[in-house]
């Protein structure tokens, strides 16, 4: 059992791929907006990638353990204390009955840590996935934050507790986050509704080029960057509706780049799955972890053109990154 | 059978023209994960959701490894699948044996729950949504005229007043084609052609939409089931079509109320207060929800019907025209 003596900002149960199969009813997935650090955290304790465990955004968590074990925290740097001890990112530690693990605020880049505990929180699944998704108020605890008094059950640890703590990730697999105001390269394909059929070539061509802005009211349902006037391969939106970002609604892909007007917005793990708008351009699977650290109102973003091939190769190449054999012992 | 690349940035991935009676059919590339597959053109064309919802019957039934879901619309399905297991190429050339052999749609009589739900127009709900809208995002939206949304959509349409445009809502059932957007959001489209009614979207979209909200983009209505953001030209209330809590017996099987094939209906039209009493009843249990389970809908008559009432259905499309070509889109 996990005792929270403070909930913080905003902390979350998830888990990874969240809640899948589930687009067509109108559930976005949910699960982490990190992905990368949330599975590696899993591995350093011996728990499968995927298994429940916190997404802590800004800091404040505060949680007291009742019964031994294996800890991680991956992410953001937000000065975590094992009973007022400083401990290490990307690193798993033992914990006893009795130990509190406290968060402070963000010391620096990034915006989101994750807590890993061996044999992952034990709350009931909601259609298939421990996953918190926040705006349909489903799954993790109550469908909603953690707050001071909740006790989250945990599972039985598949390992040995003393055996996954220990280990570390090398630095060489622990991404450098851009500061405030730095741009973060993020790659995408080209999406469905891009050019020439919706966007001229030179749409696509600034897209690619401009550093865009994380606007302040971004959150885990979409990223909105700045306007832009765009010149458009249409005049209208015909049967979708006046404007030429207008179409017949159809599927959102999770990650698309979702042009409302003139404001593109990133659509998060929790985004809407369906609408009338263009996407120009969808995020690659392996690149959404990025979003997770980035700090809405100083984040600036270059989206980098991929092919669909190249980012398949992504994906390959971020499951073989996040496997236990990569860890060394500390 | 070989499709054809059409663009140099690969956006469209393959490509068929019309084929013995069958729409031509578009497939996009969406990203890694993420395959969009577009019938016909961008045009609304009701009967494309019957063909839709086959189609997508058929994926089911025989999905490939790898294919994760589907998401259909009104003229496209999106499927989600695992680039690690199965490739674009070798989804395309399952998606287009489907289609090969859909049966024809026009000889169907397919189940479609009659699902009646209470409205209450231009309520304090919808217009607190738009004050909110006119206060912190954009004060000299066209598309608001005395706080409402109603007056523009009757101006659009070339409508008498708002008086005229609710009885236009009433006057036809709803074909709900899809669910998305955010948990059990319906996407219904007119089955009446005399009344479709057509509307641009909010330019910039609403950071703020109350539950329960009623509103249309294009010919289509949206119901939203949870506060959210939105695009729609919003001018209803009704009571709740998501309930992650399960209070009522109508959610006892699922926290959605709506299913692709319903039919919607709007009556009877409520007061503010009689619709807040409602409310209330859904969450007592007390509420009984409207809904004719055994009701079917054949295809076949409503096509004859469609021809019966195309000369009326033309001469209020020729109105629209000339009038939305007057009004000024957001």
């Amino acid at each position: 059992m996990l005792e929270v003596r403070n909930g913080g900002f905003e902390t979350t149960v998830q888990d990874y791929p969240g809640r899948i199969g589930m687009l067509s009813l109108g559930f976005a997935p949910a699960g982490p907006m990190d992905d990368y650090a949330f599975r590696f955290a899993n591995v350093l304790v011996g728990n499968p990638p995927g298994a429940a465990g916190l997404e802590i955004t800004a800091g404040g968590l505060v949680v007291a353990f009742h019964d031994e074990r294996a800890i991680a925290v991956c992410g953001a740097d937000m000065g975590a204390r094992l009973n007022g001890q400083p401990i290490e990112l990307w690193r798993s530690y033992l914990v006893r009955a009795g130990d509190v693990l406290e968060f402070d605020y963000l010391q620096g880049a990034g915006f989101r840590t994750y807590l890993a505990v061996s044999g992952g929180i034990d709350v009931p699944p909601v259609l298939g996935s421990r996953a918190t998704y926040l705006p349909g108020a489903i799954g993790g605890l109550e469908g909603r934050k953690l707050q001071q008094g909740d006790r989250l059950p945990l599972g039985e640890p598949m390992t040995d507790p003393a055996q996954a703590a220990g280990r570390r990730v090398p630095a060489s697999l622990v991404p450098t986050y851009p500061g405030y105001n730095e741009v973060w390269e993020v790659e995408a394909t080209r999406g469905p509704q891009a050019d020439p059929d919706y966007m001229t070539p030179d749409d696509m061509a600034f897209f690619f080029s401009h550093h865009w802005k994380l606007d302040a009211a971004s959150n885990r349902t979409g990223y909105r960057l700045d306007i832009h006037k765009w010149q458009w391969a249409r005049t209208s939106g015909g049967a979708g509706g006046g404007h030429p970002s207008n179409i017949l609604d159809n599927g959102y892909p999770v990650g698309a780049v979702n042009v409302c007007g003139d404001q593109p917005i990133i659509l998060c793990i929790d985004g809407p799955t369906l609408g009338g708008f263009i996407c120009n351009a969808v995020v690659a699977k392996a690149a959404m972890w990025k979003l997770g650290q980035m700090v809405p109102g100083w984040s600036y973003i270059r989206f980098k053109e991929v092919t669909l091939e190249e980012a398949i190769a992504l994906v390959k190449k971020q499951d073989e990154t996040i496997h236990e054999s990569n860890l060394e012992r500390s | 059978m070989t499709g054809h690349a059409t663009q140099p940035s690969g956006v469209i991935l393959a490509s068929y023209p019309e084929r013995n009676g069958r729409p031509s059919v578009v497939y996009r590339n969406a990203g890694d994960s993420f395959l969009l597959v577009e019938f016909g053109e961008m045009v609304f064309d009701l009967t494309m959701s019957f063909r839709v919802l086959g189609l997508d019957d058929a994926i089911k039934r025989s999905r490939p490894a790898g294919l994760i879901e589907t998401i259909p619309a009104l003229r496209s399905v999106l499927i989600n699948y695992d680039c690690r297991q199965i490739s674009a190429r070798d989804l395309i050339d399952f998606v287009e044996e489907q289609y090969e052999h859909l049966p024809p749609f026009e000889n169907l009589v397919v189940p479609s729950r009659i699902v009646e739900l209470p409205i209450a127009f231009d309520d304090k709900w919808t217009r607190e949504a738009i004050a909110r809208y006119v206060q912190y995002q954009r004060a000299d939206a066209p598309n608001i005229i005395d706080g409402t949304n109603s007056k523009y959509a009757a101006m659009y349409n070339g409508l008498r007043d708002e008086e005229e445009f609710f009885s236009y809502i009433m006057a036809t059932d709803w074909w709900n084609a899809a669910l998305g957007f955010f948990p059990g959001l319906p996407f219904a489209y007119p089955l009446d052609p005399r009344y479709a009614v057509v509307l641009p979207k909010y330019n910039p979209t609403r950071h703020w939409t109350p539950a329960g909200t009623v509103g249309i983009a294009g010919p289509c209505l949206a119901i939203y089931p949870v506060e959210s953001a939105g695009g729609y030209q919003i001018f209803g209330h009704t009571v709740p079509i998501y309930d992650p809590q399960q209070r009522n017996p109508a959610f006892r099987e699922s926290p959605v109320l709506l299913r692709p094939g319903d039919r919607l209906r709007f009556r009877p039209r409520v007061t503010d207060d009689e619709l807040e009493a409602m409310i209330q009843a859904v969450y007592d249990g007390t509420y009984q929800y409207r809904i004719d389970e055994t009701a079917t809908f054949d295809v076949g008559a409503y096509l004859r019907f469609l021809k019966e009432v195309e000369p009326e259905a033309e001469a209020f499309r020729r109105r629209q025209a000339e009038a939305a070509a007057r009004v000024p889109v957001p």
